[in-house]
Order: C-alpha cells, then structure tokens, then sequence
C-alpha cells in the first residue's frame, strides 16, 4: 500500500463520524423544537377556558377535558397544526430536492411554475365555474392540483429531451410563470368584486381551508414519497457538488435523475398548494436555514429541511393566529414577514459581511 | 497481454465542427499517458468521451475487454474517475465529504468505517488533511484541485482521467502532485493508469511514460517522450521554435519563440 497513515487518518475518520452524530442531534433537537412550537400552537385560539397549558394536558392525557375542548382541539385546531407541519416538511424537501438537482441555490418549489399552474387551475375554477372536479368543496382545490399535474406533464415531456440543461427547466418554468399568470390576469379583469375577493384570499396561502380529510390524504402522500427523496441524497450531494461532468464521473445519470427529482418534488408541491394556496417562501428559506446549521450533505440536510420547515410553517401560523387576534393574518404572508428577516440574519451572519 | 485501455476509430463532432478524426491507440496497465496539444486540438473532448461525458459519433473503447459505451454509467465510475480541469459549487460542502463522494460507486446508501478510512486516506496521502473539515467552496483554486484528485482517488478506479491536474497549483505543488499520481499508477498491486491532459512539456517529459500529440483532430505522435519531443514535431504541433536539452536524465524543452505564420 502506498499510502502512510495510521492515526493521523483515524483522526479524520473518527472526526467526521463525530460529526455525523452530532448533525444527527441537531436535527433531533430542531424535531423537539417543532413538537414543542406545535403544542404551544394547539394552545392558541379564541376558546378562553383552553390555554396553552389545558391544552397540553389535555393532549398528553394528564387531563379528562370537556367534549367541546376536545371538540376544539381535535377538529378546529389540530387539522390546522398537522397540515401546517405536513405542509412545511413537503414544501421544504421539495425546495432542497430543486436546490440540489438544479445546482442553483435561487431556486424554490415555486420555480417551476407548478403553483401558476394550480392559481391558473383555481382561478378558472373561481371566476369561470370550471372545474374538472366539480364535487363541491373540492372543485377550487382539485382544479388547481389538475392543473398543476399538467405543469408536472410538461416537465416530464421536456425531461425526454437527451441534452436539457439545469438552466432550461428554470428557464421553462419562467415561462411557464408568465403563461399562467397573464391568464389568470386575464380572468381577474373581467371576474366580480366577489370572485376576486376570494381568488385573493387563494393566493395567500392559508391553512384554514383543509380538514382532516386532506390532512390525512396529503399527509400520507407526502410521507409516501419521503423515503424515495432520500434515497436519492447521494446523487443531489454529485449535483449540488460541481453539476453534469462531475456527476457522471461519480456515476450518477444527471438528465434522468435530474428529470425523477423534479417530478416527484413537482407532485409534492402541487399537492400541498391545491389545498393551502401559494406558500413560496419556505421552500426556499428552510433548506438555506439547513444548510447555514448542518451543511450540504443531503443525506442529513434533507431532515432537516423538512423538520425546519415544519417549524417554521407552525410557528409563522401560530404568530399569525394570535398577533392580531381574532383577525387571522394567512400564513403565506406570515411566512414572508417573519421568515425574511430571519432569513437574511443568518445568512449575513455565515457570510461574515462586516469589515 | 491484452490492454487496459484500447481505442479504436473514435471519432467526435459537434453540429458545427469535427473534434475528434478516427483515433487509435491503447494504454497499458501502470503507465501515464501525457495528451499535448493547442487549444481546441480535442484533448478535454478525448477524454471526456471515454468517461462518457460526451456520446461519441463513432468507434469504441474497451475497457478490462469491455465496450464502455454499452456500459452503465456506475459501472464506468467504478473503473474510470475523471478530474476536471475546476470543479466550482454554489453550495457549502466541507472537503471530507466531497472526497466521500469518491466512493458512491462501491457503497449503497450507508457510509462504512473502510470508506471513511479510505478518503482519511487519500486526504493524508495529498496532504490536504489540515482542511478536511473546511467547506469547498472557501479553498483557493489550488487546494479545490487537489481535493477533487482525492475524490479520484478515493474511487479507486482503474484508469484516471485528468484534466490539467497541475494548472491551478504553486511550483512545488505541480511536482508533488505529479509524484503522487506517478507513484499510483506505478504501484503494480493496483494495475492502474493514468491519462493526462496537459500544458506544460517539461512536467509531461518528466513524468509519463508516452506522450500522445493530438493536432487537429488527429494522433501525430504517439510514444515514448524522446521520439515525440523533437523540434520538427513541436514546431508543427504548437508553432513554437524549440530545443531539445537532455539534462541528468531529463528531457528539458527551450523555447527560442514562436515561428512566424507562413
């Protein structure tokens, strides 16, 4: 052997496997953060004999609770925690999953033009009464996930082409963007003050709207598709590293993979905006947060992202809910408006910007 | 004793010119292949085709006796790591875990104690384990190239393809660096090779075994470094007035200056 070593390299072994543990904590920790937020934010609402503490109680069993404070915490409130947690690790992932696949740290799981798809789709539903799903509740939300599965359809199709770039699926979904949106322009011009009115209140972003139906269905599809997004950490970590070339040499396809990842981070996100209305911020936000406390390697950073984004999914609902109480400010706004500057703290922090 | 490497008729064009014409040649088990030529001349485009970066119009490479363009792409990393000239990333990775990535074509998802041990290894063996845990994308350009060459390393692939290992590096650091690859493909317990795409003549004289002038497209010389550095073939190649200097045991190239164009 040529190589000399002995325990200079047992050193470095030793020292990344420490360092592996210890990313592992931290997600731990970030995880019981999330619990904890989400058991303050059942605590939160308008009910005046259900305080934080009651509501923990009752929770974790310490406690019997009235029927009508389980009534509240099972039906009203919980639905609205879940769906914010399911929401934020969907939207999360998928952001890290684009990041990463597409090199180009810019990038969020709005980028593709998925959501213009599904505002298109819940606009034609709310001004035109078109709708592919016309049952009722679900004519708005299943419009927009039917339109956003045929934004899904052209990334499939332009994933046939041998030479696409990185660069060209942005670009497409830039494209993609501008279609929808002077459609859905379009409609805004000629729709009543009524419909414009609630296809606003669809573009906030909001977590009011799902019951525990849609947490369940999107919950499991979300957590269904999880395990394959880590499986595929090795080949985001040749991408993100140094693009195409690299990739190859360390034996990963980079058009095929590329083109799976962002099918299934397509799928994610249209799942969760169909029923929330446009939530952009932290697919973008919770996989740099990530990345800023645990580094790039996506065998641990895609945890993370999805526990960050649970986290802060909760806890901008949960400020939104009780700042201006009983006024509900929709978290996509929330988001923008705590999550920004947080945002930009941490990321001037690691920059170290100051001279 | 059949080749590691053997190249036949290979051929590469891009819609609007032709790269590569027809080339033949074959690489032996612990050599070092050094590719000279001018810019443009194919060298990143020959080696780029055997890693399967690029599809090649025609012709065929074996490697071990088998035909890489019907190989899967895993299965080339395993056999063949390719070094490109610089390898820049939007995003943080601490060095320790770009080398790993050497060894994504030999594990499946978890990362064993022999793989962790193999890139301490090749860290030590480059001497960049002071910077094992710094992050990539805060090195110097010199300190990025060794790294990715231990990724190479780390791969433990048969045959490296490298692009301009040396352009990035100080004096000491461009002999070093070549020692160390000198010394890889040497060891006969490994039975590898190494072909490297290169500038400068002297290292290539210094440190290969053949040397290999591509000159529009085509193989002009293909051997030992004292048949192919002659000045009739340099001045054809590069348009460069050269002398050849034999100087303890080494080829040395002067360069008197460029030949006017005719």
């Amino acid at each position: 052997m040529y190589f000399v070593g002995g325990e200079t390299v047992n050193a470095l072994s030793v020292q990344h496997r420490e360092q592996g543990r210890s990313q592992l904590v931290k997600i731990g920790l970030m995880g019981l953060l999330t619990v904890f937020v989400s058991l303050v934010a059942l605590g939160q609402g308008s009910s005046s004999n259900l305080d934080v503490w009651t509501t923990a109680k009752i929770v974790l069993g310490l406690e019997e609770g009235t029927s009508l404070q389980h009534a509240i915490i099972w039906e009203l409130r919980l639905p609205r925690v879940l769906m914010a947690i399911v929401g934020g690790i969907g939207l999360a992932t998928a952001g890290a999953l684009m990041q990463g696949c597409l090199g180009n740290p810019l990038v969020s799981p709005l980028t593709l033009g998925v959501a213009s798809g599904a505002a298109l789709g819940a606009a034609l539903a709310i001004v035109v009464g078109f709708s592919i799903t016309s049952v009722g509740a679900f004519a708005i939300a299943g419009n927009a996930f039917a339109f956003s599965l045929l934004v899904v359809f052209i990334i499939i199709q332009l994933g046939r082409y041998r030479s696409i770039s990185a660069e060209s699926y942005i670009l497409v979904g830039i494209a993609i963007t501008f279609i929808a949106g002077a459609i859905v322009s379009t409609l805004q011009f000629f729709a009543t003050d009524a419909q414009l009115s609630q296809l606003a209140h669809w573009s906030f972003g909001s977590l009011s709207r799902p019951d525990m139906t849609v947490v369940y269905g999107v919950g499991w599809c979300v957590f269904a598709l999880l395990p394959q997004a880590m499986m595929w950490s090795w080949d985001l970590n040749a991408l993100a590293m140094g693009g195409d070339d690299f990739a190859i040499s360390t034996g990963v396809n980079p058009v095929r993979i590329r083109r799976n990842i962002l099918v299934l981070s397509a799928l994610m996100t249209s799942l969760i905006i169909a029923f929330t209305g446009m939530i952009g911020f932290v697919g973008l936000a919770a996989p740099h947060m990530s990345r800023l406390i645990i580094g790039n390697d996506y065998r641990k950073l895609l945890p993370a992202s999805a526990v960050c984004g649970a986290f802060l999914m909760v806890f901008a609902d949960t400020v939104g809910r009780t700042l201006f109480a009983p006024i509900v400010i929709p978290v996509g706004i929330m988001l923008a408006v705590i999550g920004g500057p947080i945002f930009m703290y941490l990321l001037l922090q690691s920059k170290g910007v100051q001279r | 004793m059949s080749s590691l490497l053997s190249v036949k008729d290979l051929s590469f064009s891009w819609p609007s010119r032709a790269v590569l014409d027809k080339l033949n040649f074959s690489v032996q088990s612990n050599e070092v292949i050094s590719v000279l030529g001018v810019n443009g001349a194919g060298k990143t485009t020959l080696l780029k085709c055997i890693n399967r970066i690029l599809s090649p119009a025609s012709g065929s490479i074996n490697l071990l006796s088998q035909n890489v363009l019907g190989m899967d792409i895993m299965e080339v990393a395993k056999h063949v790591a390719y070094v490109p000239q610089s390898v820049g990333t939007n995003f943080p990775m601490n060095v320790f875990d770009v080398v790993l990535l050497g060894r994504r074509p030999h594990l499946q998802w978890f990362v064993g104690a022999s793989d962790r041990d193999k890139v301490s290894e090749c860290l030590h063996f480059l001497d960049i384990d002071e910077f094992a845990f710094r992050r990539y994308d805060q090195l110097s350009g010199g300190e990025r190239q060794r790294v990715v060459l231990a990724k190479a390393l780390a791969q433990e692939p048969r045959l490296y393809l490298l692009d301009e290992p040396t352009s990035d590096l100080d004096l000491k650091h461009q002999i070093t660096t070549m020692e160390k690859i000198r010394s890889i493909v040497s060891d006969p317990t490994r039975a590898s090779s190494a072909i490297v795409a290169i500038h400068d003549i002297d290292i290539a004289a210094q440190f290969s075994d053949k040397i290999m002038l591509l000159h529009e497209g085509k193989i002009r010389a293909y051997g030992p470094p004292k048949e192919v550095l002659t000045p009739e073939l340099i001045a054809e190649v590069f348009g460069v007035e050269a002398e050849i200097q034999a100087y303890s045991g080494l080829l040395r190239v002067v360069i008197h200056g460029a030949l006017k164009n005719e």
